[in-house]
């Protein structure tokens, strides 16, 4: 693959295994049953970086975890905390704007650009207000 | 024996702090167990799913780190452009400092070339790599503590931006120019009669050696009088200068260094147990003039050609953390 489309779509992945984690840890789970999940459903994500998010989001308090010891093999199950559901909505409801904003510049444009009246005042606001970049900056 | 699980379990923990190693302990094996378990029910030897899921588990220090969530790089973006910044500063300024020291105390110790280079460059060398080691350190001990960290990576406001020089001469210049060359006249005429009773610069001199300083200095009035007509720096103004620079260093270094500059009938030399105060300050005036002197030309043939390219001077002293 070519590198500059890799290296954008990290970026662009970056977040969305967060987001994926606590919407799938509403029913507990363990570390590896977790990453099968999130692999079936297409999310590239790798062991060595799941498993300390996990424990780093168990720190933030937007999950909990329980040893099972029931079984054979004792496992660490988490589950996402009140506090986590809340967030994991907030980002899903941004991650739907950001789509639907998405959408609308590209669909849109077309029609825009062949009024040059509007086209300015619409595409300067949407730089100048910034959502993404502002929230990428926040969130190092 | 250790299988290989343990000796990656181990590796891992090593690096992890000591009351979250248990609990990491156990998830991490069970884990890997899990991981390997998949591997076997679709086929694969033990063993080779052994091998397989620990390669994909990756390097086990990595791993530690992401952890402990411990920063995988020294000092961060958030510090790197101030540590840049400083490094820069210090290197510029003390390198110099310590290069000039050193090579005077060589010269009044025992003025042989060879031990005059080697000693700038081992001096160099050592205070350049205490420098960035020691700055490197703090900043990153900085980094990884967070302590001060807001405090030093201040937010850029307009304050920071950086200023430059007018390609015009100033007026402050004409007249500290001019000042200064006055006082010199001055204190050269007035110490034969009045500062002390035997006059401190050898009066011999004045059979030829003191009027063409004085000629000098007012040469140098008058240059300072033309730059600021001229109203910048030009080539021009660059070759006058050090035309006149090197006309009056060269006399004043070789009588220094002659021992005809100081009266020898004056004994108000301080006595510093025994030493020869003399000839120390008679060293000390060498390395000024002939440092002064050379900063004085490089930096005004810097300017000039910065002003004849059209590209802007900054001014030392502006603009955030510089200095």
């Amino acid at each position: 693959m070519d590198a500059t489309l890799a290296g954008h779509l990290q970026e662009l992945r970056r977040g969305t295994v967060v987001v994926a984690s606590l919407t799938v840890l509403r029913t507990p789970g363990y570390g590896y049953s977790l990453l099968e999940t999130l692999s079936r459903a297409g999310f590239e994500v790798e062991a060595n970086t799941l498993y300390p998010l996990l424990r780093r989001l168990e720190a933030q308090g937007l999950l909990t975890s329980e040893w099972n010891t029931d079984e054979a093999r004792p496992r660490k199950f988490y589950r996402t905390t009140e506090q986590g559901e809340t967030i994991a909505e907030t980002l899903r409801g941004e991650w739907k704007r950001l789509d639907t904003a998405i959408g609308d510049l590209s669909t849109g444009s077309d029609p825009i650009s062949s009024d040059p009246v509007n086209s300015d005042p619409v595409s300067s606001d949407s730089i100048s207000s910034d959502p993404i970049n502002s929230d990428l900056g926040s969130d190092q | 024996m250790t299988s290989l699980v343990d000796r990656y379990v181990f590796t891992a923990l090593r690096r992890i702090p000591e009351q979250q190693r248990a609990d990491i302990d156990r998830e991490l094996r069970a884990s890997i167990e899990d991981a390997v378990d998949a591997r076997v029910d679709s086929g694969e030897t033990r063993e080779a799913a052994v091998e397989s899921a620990l390669t994909e588990l990756g390097d086990p220090e990595r791993l530690a780190d992401r952890y402990a969530g411990r920063p995988a790089f020294l000092i961060g973006p958030d510090l790197f452009p101030l540590w840049r910044r400083l490094l820069t500063t210090l290197l510029w300024t003390v390198l110099p400092i310590v290069v000039t020291v050193g090579v005077v105390a060589q010269i009044l110790d025992d003025p042989e070339i060879g031990k005059i280079i080697g000693g700038a460059v081992t001096g160099l060398i050592t205070v350049g790599a205490h420098l960035c080691f020691w700055v490197t350190l703090v900043f990153a001990i900085i980094e990884r503590t967070g302590a001060g960290k807001a405090d030093i990576s201040a937010r850029w406001s307009l304050k920071d931006l950086p200023k430059y020089e007018a390609h015009r001469a100033t007026l402050g210049q004409l007249i500290s120019g001019v000042v200064w060359a006055t006082l010199l006249i001055a204190g050269l005429v007035l110490q034969q009669f009045t500062f002390t009773d035997v006059p401190v610069l050898d009066p011999a001199n004045w059979a030829f050696w003191w009027p063409v300083l004085i000629a000098l200095l007012v040469l140098r009035i008058f240059y300072h009088v033309w730059v600021h007509r001229v109203g910048g720096w030009t080539r021009a103004v660059a070759v006058v200068n050090a035309v006149l620079t090197v006309a009056y260093t060269v006399p004043l270094v070789w009588l220094l260094a002659t021992d005809r500059f100081f009266n020898p009938e004056f004994h108000g030399f301080l006595d510093v147990e025994g030493a020869d105060v003399r000839s120390w300050l008679s060293g000390i005036l060498v390395a000024v003039l002939v440092v002064g002197g050379l900063w004085d030309i490089v930096t005004t043939a810097w300017r000039a050609e910065r002003a004849r390219r059209g590209l802007p001077t900054k001014i030392p002293g502006t603009g955030g953390y510089h200095y």
